[in-house]
């Protein structure tokens, strides 16, 4: 499944990080970010766990506060927002989750429901239903309307996740290990939905990965995260062009040499 | 998944630690009665600020107070009952079991209807809350909330606070209600008293004071199980066995705490009489 | 909303709605009581002794209560000033004579005050008025008078049973008795003693009786208390029971007084009687009666004993007594 055509808007930059530094008591996590992500890319970030990458969608989206640095995104310092600015912009943005983080005490329909219900007031029920069935759709899961998430596999899980995230068209998605713990096959699903989204919703994304196959099908640039900074970033051939033991070793294990 | 663990590549960076133990345990003392007293505020900054969450509040009462109406009558009964026969003997060697009825409403209106409410709930109550919201934080549901433009603290917090707040003291009415039916049930049967006539005899000795302050203790009661529910799973850490430390948090704490205030609410109380 | 959440709502404010109203029925309960928040009025008196009295005991009238102790406190040299609230509704029927003294409203030894007399032509009680306070009838100085009689009554029986022994012996007749002098004074004294002993009998009977009276008050705990039981009627009989033995006793000692002026009376008289068999068969059947009246004087006196009001107080030293009284009437 080759990538599709992307349409990038290198001028328009949709985030923007600068200088951003993050630590939990003494432990530095992020130590110095500049990163930007353009209008329609799908950025792909890299990295050893807990080098502090959903530490950073996190600050992005404003769940954790820098300690340092400037984080714009959409235009807007995420720093300097009040409670409700903050809120506004967030709905802008789609988090799915690492584990995906479905409410574990409603049906995928409410959980659908949910952003749509509490962010657009006045809706209608027939508008939530057509906008609930259709993401649905999206992500091929029509079937578990009426399901608990517990009753869902984990690759179910997970689209179901990206669908409560898709239901707000979101003008930038972030993906915190879309693809981890699934079969190879679910993977390729997850993938193809990933850039079916960003053609379909023209979103920029941010896809969080260990999965080299998912990095190469999904990314139009990789960024890789070393000792709390980007240090090597480019196509996903520039990047694994190199000997260092730091990131030769993330290409062997995922294509066995 | 880790895929990385099994390459030789430089370490990651490590955890330093810092200072002694007992420095850092008290520090984490102090900080956390700073946390708690930051979210006691937090409640109230947010729970009396539009919009409000009406229907979640509505729904929490069902969880909190309907559907413990069963286990907390048949307690309150149970405890009237029983009360009752075990007092008898010792009344009944001064033959006075006509002041059963009396000593049996001051008991239960007094002490028993709101601190047995307040212990069952916080076990059956504060401890669902506390493993609620704990694995709510655990999977990240409640970052969930957050980012999909929902103030958790509003939906998740302030409404299950409210809904303890409201409906123990309502449970508490009940329990007080039901164990005084249970005490009647026994003086019944045994000298006959007609329910007129025991309730007179509840009444008697009670005065607002009473009344009062059980309605306080309740609902200070219930506001604490809530709070501190809230603040255990709410601020739990992160895997699955923050979940149990939080419910199990929630109780202990809940419990302690009701007992602490109950001196202190008598002991005021007894100003007043 | 759909349908579930609606049954919810109903739900919800169906349980709410009836706590509430459990609640607020109770609050009307309570205030139909009018025991709160009405105005009341403060009142003192002045006492030798409160026998444990505490703020917050209640103040009766009536066998009603009236109002709460607010305040004790010390005044002179050992007086003690006692302050109490009465409910303004009922200052309108306690008139400025009307005296108080201390009770004890049950079992338990609740103290309260009780507020009693007072003439309707007298001005009703304004706030801050003292009320004169009775001499204390505490059941402790009733304890104290019964025992002290009690251990009279016994020495009394003994010598009646020494002297009515000896006129059995004696030959049965009055001459015999009456030869030996030391045997009349003996009679003599004795029959002081019983004299006291009657009327020491006849005030304690009068005592319980107000006592048992002041606890059937219609209305009061107490009241509810000993209808319910067998123990306030048990009280009463022995209030009368005693009544009855002074009332006996008296009789039988003014007969036995007449006899002995009769001996006192000089010379010839003696002679007279002692050769009179009809004066020496008087003799000896009131010696007789004496002894019966004083020992239904000691059943009573030891049912008293086993009443559970007295049992606290005769618990230490009532094995010894009851075995001497058994003794006594085991012949
Ligand atoms: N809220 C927090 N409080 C304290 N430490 C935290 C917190 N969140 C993250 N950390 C620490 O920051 C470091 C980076 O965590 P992060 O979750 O960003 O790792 P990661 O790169 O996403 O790893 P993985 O690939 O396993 O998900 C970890 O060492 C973690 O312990
Ligand atoms: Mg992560």
């Amino acid at each position: 499944m080759e990538k599709g055509k992307a349409n990038i808007d290198y001028n328009n930059a949709v985030i923007r990080i600068h200088g951003l530094e993050k630590a939990f008591d003494d432990y530095e996590v992020l130590r110095g970010i500049d990163l930007e992500l353009f209008q329609g890319e799908n950025l792909v970030v890299l990295g050893r766990s807990g080098t502090g990458k959903s530490v950073l969608i996190k600050i992005i989206s404003g769940l954790l506060s820098p300690d340092k640095g400037k984080v714009e995104v959409l235009g807007e310092d995420i720093s300097k927002l009040n409670d409700r600015e903050l809120q506004a912009l967030r709905i802008r943005i789609g988090f799915s989750f690492q584990n995906s983080a479905l409410y574990d005490s409603m049906t995928v329909r409410k959980n659908l429901e949910f952003p749509l219900v509490r962010n657009r007031k006045g809706i209608t029920r027939k508008e939530i239903d057509t906008n609930v069935e259709s993401v649905l759709e999206a992500v091929g899961l029509s079937q578990t309307i009426n399901q608990m998430p517990s009753e869902l596999s984990g690759g179910q899980r997970k689209r179901i996740g990206i669908a409560r995230t898709l239901i707000l068209n979101p003008e930038i998605m972030l993906y915190d290990e879309p693809t981890a713990g699934l079969d190879p096959i679910t993977c390729i699903e997850i993938n193809d939905l990933i850039n079916e989204v960003q053609q379909r919703y023209n979103t920029s994304s941010i896809i969080i990965t260990h999965d080299l196959t998912c990095a190469k099908s999904t990314g139009d640039r990789i960024a890789m995260l070393l000792e709390g900074q980007f240090q090597r970033e480019g196509t996903f051939d520039q990047v694994f062009d190199t000997n260092d033991s730091r990131v030769k070793p993330f290409f062997d294990y995922n294509f066995i040499k | 998944m880790d895929t990385t663990d099994s390459t030789p590549i430089p370490e990651a960076p490590v955890r330093r630690k810092r200072g002694s133990k007992l420095k850092k345990s008290i520090n984490d003392f102090f900080f956390s009665m700073y946390q708690i007293n930051q979210f006691i505020l937090k409640f109230f900054r947010e729970a009396f600020v539009p919009p409000y969450e009406f229907k979640e509040i509505v729904r929490q009462c069902y969880e909190v107070g309907v559907r413990s109406f069963t286990l907390i009558s048949l307690t309150g009964f149970i405890v009237g009952l029983i009360f009752t026969k075990q007092s008898r003997p010792s009344l009944l060697q001064f033959g006075a079991t006509s002041w059963l009825p009396s000593l049996v409403s001051i008991a239960i209106m007094r002490a028993l209807a709101p601190l047995v409410t307040a212990l069952i709930a916080a076990g059956k109550v504060g401890s669902s809350i506390g493993a609620e919201l704990g694995s709510m934080r655990v999977t990240e549901q409640i970052d969930a909330m957050e980012v999909s433009g929902t103030n958790p603290f509003k939906f998740l917090v302030t409404t299950r606070v409210l809904a303890t707040t409201l409906t123990i003291p309502i449970l508490a009415t009940y329990t007080g209600f039901i164990a005084l039916f249970g005490g009647y049930l026994n003086v019944a049967v045994n000298e006959g008293t007609s329910w007129r006539t025991f309730i007179e005899q509840v009444f008697e000795p009670l005065t607002f004071v009473d009344f009062t302050a059980s309605l306080i203790k309740s609902i200070v009661f219930g506001f604490t199980i809530g709070i501190v529910g809230c603040y255990q799973g709410y601020n739990s850490n992160k895997g699955t066995e923050g979940v149990g430390k939080a419910a199990n948090g929630a109780v202990v704490t809940a419990m302690f705490l009701v007992f602490i205030e109950e001196i202190v609410i008598v002991q005021i109380s007894s100003w007043f009489r | 909303m759909d349908a579930k959440e609606n049954r919810r709502a109903i739900i919800v404010g169906l349980f709410l709605a009836l706590g509430l109203a459990i609640f607020i029925i109770g609050v009307f309960t309570l205030g139909g009581q009018s025991k709160s928040f009405a105005k009341s009025i403060h009142i003192s008196a002045v006492f030798d002794d409160v026998a444990g009295l505490k703020p917050g005991n209640n103040v009766w009238f009536s066998g009603v209560k009236v109002g709460t102790i607010k305040e004790i406190r010390f005044v002179g040299t050992s007086e003690v000033r006692v302050r109490m609230s009465i409910d303004e509704n009922s200052q309108q029927y306690i008139h400025r004579n009307a005296g108080v003294h201390i009770g004890s409203d049950g079992l338990i030894g609740n103290k309260i005050i009780v507020i009693d007399g007072g003439s309707p032509g007298a001005p009703i009680v304004q706030d801050g008025d003292q009320l004169q306070a009775a001499k204390l009838l505490s059941t402790d100085d009733m304890m104290k008078t019964l025992q002290q009689n009690n251990e009279n009554l016994l020495s009394i029986t003994s010598d009646f049973k020494l002297l009515s022994h000896k006129i059995l012996q004696g030959k049965g007749t009055v001459g015999t008795l009456m030869a030996d002098s030391t045997m009349a004074v003996q009679l003599k004294a004795s029959m002081r003693n019983l004299q006291i002993a009657t009327a020491s009998a006849a005030l304690m009977a009068k005592q319980l009786n107000t006592f048992s009276n002041t606890m059937n008050t219609k209305g009061g705990l107490a009241d509810k208390l000993f209808t319910d039981t067998t123990t306030f009627n048990r009280l009463k009989a022995a209030a009368n029971q005693f009544q009855a033995a002074a009332t006996n006793a008296n009789a039988i000692t003014e007969n036995l007084k007449t006899t002995t002026d009769k001996l006192n009376s000089k010379d010839n008289a003696v002679g007279v009687l002692l050769n009179d068999p009809k004066s020496a068969e008087q003799v000896r059947s009131s010696i007789a009666n004496l002894q019966q009246a004083t020992i239904k004087l000691n059943d009573d006196l030891e049912a008293a004993q086993h009443n559970f009001l007295l049992k606290g107080f005769f618990k230490d030293r009532a094995k010894a007594k009851a075995d001497s009284i058994k003794k006594a009437q085991g012949k």
